[in-house]
């Protein structure tokens, strides 16, 4: 029975290894040719990762990126950004998610639906629209466009949340209610500490969604400093031709603050919430 | 852990307002007689030296301040539609010359007469370039300056022309002189059954097909009816060209080529001849082997060909229709279109409007290829033709809709998806849709 | 099912708590989405005032082989990536729900496409691909087989760039899927494995009918990811060749943004929203059916 489970633990790993070979090896290839100069990148001959690190000067594209293009501040202007949509969403979608799950009360009904029939509207449908109505606030040029949306989309969290709190148990909620405790109490001190995975889960969900965005940080930003990372990515790409060793180097930068909070809520998606122990 | 979220939250939030409230630029204040102009261009390649421009041309005018934004072209015509539909377009901003036709119509753009019909820009700007995109833009006003020229050229790998014992491609090349020469340069080096240098390469891009058809005295719209309605002429080019594939065998199906980006097939030497646009001398400079000897040629000419016609067209600035300082806009922009620069402002193989600039010895005087510079001069000189109409990207194919419209049709025929005839019948069927749209 | 229980909240409650949801949803969905639906009638290019052609947009699509292989290609898409993306996500999640140590490292590995930019994944694939040249090609050639033309082919070429985009976000519906993995209670699991089912039986028949509501919730996402293509096909194919990778969401950029066709763009819009409804239809009439909630 040992040997088997044995067996069973390498035949998995061997798995996993080939399936993350698959995974990483495109991220691999940006790596290796964010180190390259330009016209090696779509040569014929093919440098292998070694022979690029040690170079003399190996880190050149990076420090070209960050401080002839202005990387630094666009990576600051993108965390600030999605950080803050992020936040806003799991806020809102908790307690929206909370009211669907546990409170009866007209229209509830309709007015999920609803919230579900918009979360299929791709953003090309709505975002013309919605530029007008931004101009009209008076919000063009400023982050509002790009953090309010996002904070205010909370369609899928709401729908997960929702889906979530229906599991716990209503005797968790009775107990609260017999402690004479108000909605807002009950929210706070007995659901959300139970939330740690899902809410891990949306915040990089969100975060990502926001950080990844390109369509509305390009038609609301106009002023070069509050561009967002994405957004600066395209500048390596005109008409005529594309710096493509700046363009990997800087998809690469754009793409570690992502994993970074991948790693951080990876615990708290998986190690985080367990059944509270309350069972029927 | 809550009482943590509630105090991010409020901090947060209330950065948000303080940033929020803080980067709305606040109106200009007008000192004294300070004048604000917006320039708005689309090739962020160009952020240093245009800053360049604008701290020259700010020192010599001490009250006045450029804002330049500049953005990738694929956000620039958005987001300038946008800002016209508001009627709050920049004061100088680029315009090509697809788009010349539709902005005039729309009255987007603002009347240059009073500026051209009364100072020396008449003399200044090759007079074919002022005229042709006067008749893109409708004929009767000027509405868009131009800084720059775009023509296309064969290119031939000189390398490869000496080996096979070849003369180099002249003025008087014919299309046959061009396809002994493609056959004598399409080769199986290493013997495997495979090509591995083809004497041609091209595919349905507008640079590479039009060139053929007005090298043969061809067009594809007939300007009366603004229909799609190619002469017997353009047919015999179009089936030139895909007979390279089908027949001769001396270039590659467009679809062998897709793992490669379509500027570095020359470059990289997999084809020994092709056609492209000017502005490609800048890419061939800088992608390809240092030690790569190449040249650049005139289109070959087809059997019914006239001698003086080229495909060409210019790259221009155009004023806002409401500048409140258009004599400031029209001064401002003459400066950047060739006024105030020089040479390298120019990306290789664009040619400058200004006749100063192309004729001096800047010009030719780069010790990098081609050699044959003087080709471009005598382009800029030359009577221009283009297949422009509105809705042009979309019948053309280009940019996002590359794949579709007249150039993935072209590449169909290559590719083997459909013959000739039923291509051109699904072409017109095509191409004519869009044009009636936008001419009844 | 809920039971029906009495009022426990003040009566504005639910109401107050929603206030940003409500705002969101007004102000973000809905009035964009009906001036949509308004815009579907008109013409328009950004300037001036829209010109009110009624049915004119919805005919010129119905007339347009285009649009039909447009459609078609939407759906077969969208099936493509769901089943894929699904089975795979599902696949990975098992794999990895394990305490090993390190595991972590490679859940991370497999999470990287999701992050990376779409337009690295085109260009690196488009050269993995490439005929002649390719990784894949030269590997089949070896062993004697000529790979066909994976984007090339207009039969070939839409299956191809699906399963890209299923390769690109299958790591998303693993966190998925492992999140959901934590609300099973283990207890059942275990009992199982004492009454001598082997690990095939376990997941199927235990693990896998637990997981209903998760597996609802990843096939939602899913369904509207689904339609979210169109940074992927302008990187590789761009809607082509010949049409045969051109899907409504592209199309609807196309129109919208390169050709300024306001009133056509929004038309074709409506009809995706059309086909996102249906999709969602009958993921809610699957949910009825077969998602058992867990008590």
């Amino acid at each position: 029975m040992i040997e088997n489970y044995r067996k069973n633990n390498i035949i998995r790993l061997i798995i996993i290894l080939m399936v993350s070979l698959i995974a990483v090896f495109p991220f691999f290839w940006m790596l290796q040719n964010s180190f390259n100069t330009e016209q090696n990148i779509f040569s014929k001959k093919i440098l292998g990762l070694p022979e690029l690190l040690f170079k003399k000067n190996m880190f050149e594209n990076y420090i070209m990126v960050i401080k002839d293009y202005n990387f630094g501040r666009y990576t600051l202007n993108s965390l600030f950004v999605s950080g803050l949509a992020a936040t806003g969403q799991i806020i809102v979608c908790s307690l929206a998610g909370f009211v669907f799950a546990k409170m009866n009360f007209k229209g509830s009904k309709i007015l999920f639906f609803l919230l579900l029939l918009t979360l299929m509207v791709p953003v090309q449908v709505t975002i013309i629209p919605e530029y007008y109505i931004m101009m009209k606030l008076n919000w063009l040029d400023t982050f509002l466009p790009l953090i309010v949306p996002s904070f205010l989309s909370g369609a899928l969290g709401t729908f997960m949340l929702k889906e979530y709190y229906d599991m716990i148990p209503n005797s968790l909620l009775d107990a609260g209610i017999i402690d004479g405790a108000s909605a807002g109490r009950i929210y706070f001190n007995i659901f959300v500490p139970q939330s740690g995975a899902p809410i891990a889960t949306l915040f990089i969900i969100a975060f990502m969604n926001n950080w990844n965005d390109l369509l509305r940080p390009m038609l609301y930003l106009s002023k070069e400093k509050l561009q967002t990372v994405t957004l600066a990515l395209t500048q390596f790409q005109s008409q005529y031709s594309s710096r493509w060793n700046l363009l990997l180097t800087g998809s690469v930068l754009s793409i570690l603050p992502l994993i970074a909070l991948f790693i951080f809520a990876q615990k708290y998606i998986i190690e985080g919430s367990v059944n509270s122990g309350i069972k029927g | 852990m809550k009482k943590i979220l509630i105090s991010f939250l409020i901090a947060t939030l209330s950065l948000t307002a303080i940033f929020a409230s803080g980067i709305k630029e606040t109106t200009e204040i007008k000192q004294d007689e300070q004048i604000t102009l917006e320039w708005w261009s689309w090739s962020p390649e160009m952020k240093e030296k245009n800053q360049k421009i604008i701290n020259k041309y700010e020192s010599e005018h001490p009250n006045i301040i450029i804002e330049n934004t500049m953005m990738s072209a694929s956000e620039y015509w958005p987001k300038l539609k946008i800002r016209a539909s508001q009627g709050n377009l920049p004061d100088v901003f680029g315009m090509s010359s697809s788009a010349l036709e539709e902005w005039v119509e729309d009255g987007l753009l603002g009347n240059l007469d009073e500026y051209i019909n009364n100072d020396k820009t008449k003399q200044e700007i090759y007079t074919n370039l002022l005229d042709s995109t006067k008749a893109l833009a409708g004929g009767n006003h000027y509405y868009a300056l131009p800084f720059a020229l775009v023509t296309t050229n064969l290119y031939y790998n000189k390398d490869m022309f000496d080996l096979a014992g070849l003369s180099y491609p002249t003025d008087n090349w014919t299309w046959d002189d061009f396809k002994d020469a493609a056959k004598a340069l399409t080769l199986d080096k290493d013997g495997d059954g495979a090509i591995d240098q083809w004497g041609f390469w091209f595919y349905g891009r507008y640079t590479q097909i039009e060139s053929w058809v007005y090298a043969n005295d061809g067009y594809l719209i007939n300007r009366d009816t603004m229909r799609y309605e190619p002469n017997d002429n353009a047919l015999d080019a179009l089936k030139m060209l895909t007979d390279l594939v089908l027949v001769d065998k001396v270039a590659p199906p467009q679809k062998d080529m897709a793992a490669f980006r379509q500027r570095d097939i020359f470059a990289h030497e997999i084809a020994a001849m092709s056609v492209e646009g000017s502005w490609n001398i800048d890419n061939n400079r800088n992608h390809s082997d240092k030690s790569m000897r190449w040249g650049i040629a005139k289109i070959p000419l087809g059997p019914s060909a006239k001698v003086g016609y080229i495909y060409g067209w210019s790259d221009s600035y155009s004023m806002s229709p409401n500048t409140e300082y258009s004599q400031e806009a029209w001064d401002f922009m003459k400066y950047i279109a060739g006024e105030g620069i020089g040479m390298d402002m120019y990306m290789a193989g664009k040619i400058p409007s200004f006749k100063a600039i192309t004729e001096s010895e800047a010009f030719d005087a780069s010790a990098q290829q081609p050699d044959e510079m003087y080709i471009l001069k005598e382009q800029a000189a030359g009577a221009m033709l283009t297949s422009y109409t509105k809705g042009w990207s979309e019948w053309r194919g280009y940019g996002a809709a590359e794949a579709l419209g007249l150039n993935g049709i072209i590449d169909g025929i290559v590719n083997g998806e459909m013959t000739f005839d039923e291509a051109m019948i699904e072409a017109s069927k095509d191409i004519n849709s869009v044009l009636k749209r936008y001419y009844r | 099912m809920k039971e029906h229980r009495l009022r426990w909240h003040g009566k504005y409650t639910p109401w107050l708590f929603l206030i940003p949801t409500i705002v969101g949803l007004l102000v973000f969905k809905l009035i964009p989405i009906f001036t949509a639906f308004y815009l579907s009638f008109t013409r328009w290019n950004l300037i001036g005032t829209p010109e009110f052609v009624g049915l004119g947009n919805f005919k010129e699509a119905l007339h347009s082989t285009h649009f039909m292989q447009t459609i078609y290609n939407t759906f077969g898409f969208s099936i493509l990536y769901i089943i894929g993306s699904m089975v795979v996500g599902l696949f990975l999640a098992v794999l990895i729900n394990k305490k090993m140590k390190g595991i972590s490292f490679f859940r991370a590995l497999i999470y990287l496409p999701v992050v990376t930019s779409s337009v690295a994944v085109g260009i690196v694939w488009n050269w993995i691909l490439g005929p002649n040249v390719g990784l894949i090609a030269k590997l089949l050639l070896s062993i004697g087989i000529n790979a066909p033309y994976w984007l090339g082919d207009t039969s070939l070429a839409l299956k191809t760039v699906a399963s890209v985009q299923v390769w690109k976000m299958s790591g998303y519906y693993m966190v998925l899927f492992l999140a959901g993995f934590q609300a099973i209670d283990y207890q059942v699991i275990e009992a199982s494995v004492v009454d001598g089912a082997n690990s095939f039986q376990r997941f199927f028949k235990v693990t896998f009918p637990m997981l209903g509501p998760t597996t609802f919730f990843v096939l939602s996402v899913s369904i509207i990811d689904s339609f979210k293509n169109f940074e992927l096909i302008y990187a590789m194919t761009k809607g082509g060749p010949q049409n045969s990778t051109n899907t409504l969401v592209y199309d609807v950029y196309l129109n919208g943004f390169q050709f300024f066709r306001i009133g056509y763009a929004s038309s074709l819009s409506m009809v995706l929203l059309l086909f996102v409804g249906i999709f969602t239809a009958i993921n809610f009439y699957i949910k009825k059916k077969w998602a058992q909630p867990l008590y």
